[in-house]
């Protein structure tokens, strides 16, 4: 056996403790009734929760390419992994106290949640485009499942129709963008196709191909990401999927999703760099501007269909694919600073979207409703989620001094130092736009007035995930040089490899 | 001879083919096996490649795995559409309303 | 000489047989004449393989495509409509405007292919796969190959799950 299969094993510890607690789980679901649901839920916790840990000391390993070029280990992906786990962490809390998986079984979710983790997780390091297309399914196909765990019931079967048929056409297509490139580059390595393209492999009437692959491949990131025009699916999944899966979708196999891209059009597609001068797409394909395009497109659409919905989860849906918007902003100006951006952004959307999610499960919980109307007068009921649920909305605003704010400063700053700077005037527009509609749910919690006037019962779990999650997003800007620190320093050493 | 182009053109042909079948079928069956000739028409993109391109075997290992997928994707879709079926008594994609755009 | 012609000919009965199987698929009127198509069309695809040098392929193509995933597809066929309706027929709407952008996607597609040289390389002579492929899974694609598995775990758990019939 390969000496450098030892050394390898030893650095995917994560997707190992993770892939065992995915076995134990399914094991420990057989067991009697009564110790399956107290099991299957330990083992996943106790799985996610080493998995973290294992992850922290990667941070220490210099970059390297793994099982012959198959997965990279370098600050990023352990920065996205430690994110990922974390995300599937605090949804795995939120889960079994949801009322919609009040009377169901919930052994088979825990499963699905560290399958779909360890494809992330893949699909965060992934340096080959068979192990981006492999990780990239298992994802999906988990996520599927996921969404119509719920199969009695009709809206979350149709979401999980619809997002099955969708993604299914969106990745088939990425497929075969990534047989042309095949074509084109004879390899499936990432790092060989980029030191072909420099040596002018696709040059004249081979970079038509190369924006056809190209174009083909980002109907899979763009699915993934919900960027426009890949996002038809989002609105209906996120509002007949589970509120706990809703949440999950929102934060983690986006996030996944977004490191693949940067990891691909970085360092793929685009010429080398260093941290002082940028990287340049080479001049084959300029996909600074298609990204640009999908990025202003996407955010606009977003935040404008985002206007009118009367649904909790539809408008946290449309918002979710505007910020998507934003995020590919720190794509567009490759290089360190991009990068950090889209690094600092991510952070920020899991601890409001999050949140944002956690008080509408528990509102749901509690009054049965998802709607914007049920909302009024929230205040005089529950105060406690009122204030976190306005602060989230604040945050997601991009209002000052929440963390929302220090996200898009970055993502906006990013493009203004690369003569940008139009660009991020419409990011700005934007945000104003949105301000309409975040602030309408202020409103309709503290100014309208309810029908009914009696206190909310709050679950202790909620509270106290609501709270995790509100004590970064207002409390960011005290910690703010570490998140810095690191996030540069992951950047930094991003560009060695 | 017969030429990456020949194989180049069935593919291509396979994956209009499939995009059609997708946007224009309303049996959500149908649509699913507009799916399979995508995935089809990319594996064998990938196979001729494998043997005009790349000198290799790497086109057709992933090949293989697009095969795996594409298996545990159809599994997945049909529990999805038995369940629809058990719910509403259809698969007509444009009985699935429930959720308006 | 012969052989060559015949060669030519047995390649181009297999692309037509592909591509005539795949616009049953998509433009037949009863679901069952689309599912038999189906299975045409991957027998061509297997064919094409064969051609290609790719004899583990193809054997895996028949055995999946055709022995588990398109029974998967006719069960769906068979299960999913009330018994007495044997027509099956299948619907299709806005035909004209995906006509038009399936035409757009092939002629963008082909006309951009003919402009462009592909990758060069020696060409492999054509011998069996199924050695290398198999030494290949163990060393270079090894990591793949048990994450497939895990994939594979995670789909059947799910299906599973989704159409189980004990209440909950």
């Amino acid at each position: 056996m390969n000496p450098q299969i030892y050394q390898d094993l030893q650095k995917i510890y994560p997707e190992i403790a993770i892939t065992a607690a995915f076995l134990i789980t399914i094991i420990a679901d057989l067991t009697a009734p009564r110790i399956r649901k107290i099991g299957t839920f330990t083992v996943t916790a106790l799985g996610l929760g080493t998995a973290f840990f294992l992850s922290l000391p990667l941070f220490a390993v210099p970059g390297s390419t793994m099982f012959f070029g198959m997965v990279t280990l370098d600050p990023v992906a352990v920065f996205f992994k430690c994110f990922l786990i974390f995300s599937s962490l605090l949804v795995l809390f939120a889960a079994p106290g949801a009322r919609e998986f009040k009377k169901v079984h919930l052994g088979e979710f825990y499963a699905l949640l560290l399958g779909i983790t360890l494809g992330m997780l893949l699909l965060a390091s992934a340096a080959d485009l068979l192990m981006l297309y492999l990780s990239l399914e298992m994802v999906s196909i988990g996520s599927y499942i996921m969404v119509g765990y719920l199969r009695n019931e009709r809206e979350s079967n149709e979401a999980s129709l619809k997002y099955l048929l969708f993604g299914a056409v969106s990745t088939g297509s990425m497929l075969y963008g990534i047989s042309l490139l095949f074509g084109l580059t004879g390899t499936t390595k990432v790092a060989e196709i980029r030191q072909f393209l420099a040596g002018g492999g696709a040059s004249g009437d081979n970079s038509m191909m190369l924006l056809v692959a190209t174009v083909l491949i980002l109907a899979g990131f763009g699915f993934k990401t919900a960027s426009v025009p890949f996002h038809f699916w989002c609105p209906d999944v996120y509002a007949g999927a589970p509120t706990p899966v809703t949440a999950f979708l929102s934060v983690a196999p986006k996030a996944a999703g977004f490191a693949a891209l940067i990891r691909f059009f970085f360092s793929g597609l685009s010429d080398a760099g260093s941290t002082t001068s940028p990287w340049t797409p080479f001049a084959a394909v300029n996909w600074t501007i298609l990204i640009l395009l999908l990025s202003v497109v996407t955010m606009t659409f977003g935040n404008i269909a985002a206007l009118r919905q009367e649904n909790m989860k539809r408008l946290l849906a449309y918002s979710s694919i505007a910020h998507a918007g934003y995020i590919l902003m720190g794509a567009v100006v490759l290089n360190a600073e991009g990068i950090q951006a889209i690094l600092i952004y991510l952070i920020t959307y899991l601890f409001m979207n999050l949140g944002a999610f956690f008080i509408v499960i528990e509102v749901f919980n509690q009054t049965g409703s998802f709607e914007l109307r049920d909302y009024r007068g929230l205040y005089r009921r529950s105060p406690f989620m009122t204030i976190a649920m306005s602060i989230f909305m604040l945050s997601l605003m991009g209002i000052p001094p929440f963390a929302g704010f220090f996200g898009k400063l970055f993502v906006f700053a990013a493009a203004v130092n690369h003569n940008l700077a139009w660009f991020a005037v419409i990011g700005a527009l934007n945000s104003v736009i949105a301000v309409y509609y975040y602030a309408r749910v202020i409103k309709t919690m503290i100014i309208d007035e309810g029908e009914d006037r009696t206190r909310l019962p709050l679950s202790a779990v909620s509270t106290a995930l609501v709270w995790l999650m509100l004590l970064p997003t207002t409390g960011l800007m005290l910690f703010w040089d570490r998140v810095q620190q690191l996030t540069r320093d992951s950047v930094r050493l991003f560009f060695g490899s | 001879m017969i030429g990456l182009g020949h194989y180049l053109v069935v593919s291509m042909a396979l994956f209009s083919l499939g995009i059609m079948g997708v946007l224009t079928r309303k049996n959500a069956v149908n649509v699913l096996m507009g799916i399979e000739l995508i995935l089809n028409s990319a594996n064998i993109n990938l196979v001729a490649f494998s043997r005009f391109s790349s000198g290799n075997l790497n086109g057709q290992i992933f090949a293989i795995f697009v095969i795996v997928i594409a298996a545990a994707e159809a599994a997945v879709a049909l529990a999805i559409v038995l369940s629809m079926y058990r719910l509403i008594k259809t698969v007509n994609l444009d009985q699935a309303d429930k959720l308006k755009g | 000489m012969d052989m060559n012609i015949l060669s030519v000919v047995i390649f181009y009965f297999f692309a037509a047989l592909t591509i005539v199987s795949a616009g049953i698929v998509v433009f037949a009127r009863s679901l069952i004449y689309s599912a038999f198509g189906l299975l045409f069309t991957f027998f061509g695809v297997a064919g094409l393989y064969v051609y290609l040098g790719a004899d583990f392929l193809a054997a895996t193509q028949m055995m999946i495509y055709v022995g588990g995933i398109l029974i998967l597809l006719l069960f769906g066929v068979m299960l999913t409509h009330k018994l007495y309706d044997l027509n099956l027929k299948s619907e299709t709407f806005q035909f004209i405007p995906a006509l038009l952008i399936a035409l757009s996607v092939f002629v963008t597609l082909a006309g951009v292919a003919i402009r462009t040289t592909w990758h060069n390389h020696a060409q492999r002579l054509p011998n069996p796969t199924t050695a290398e492929i198999g030494q290949l899974f163990m060393r270079d694609y090894i990591l793949p190959f048990e994450v497939a598995s895990v994939l594979l775990l995670v789909a059947l758990i799910g299906a599973a799950m989704l159409v189980r019939r004990k209440p909950q």
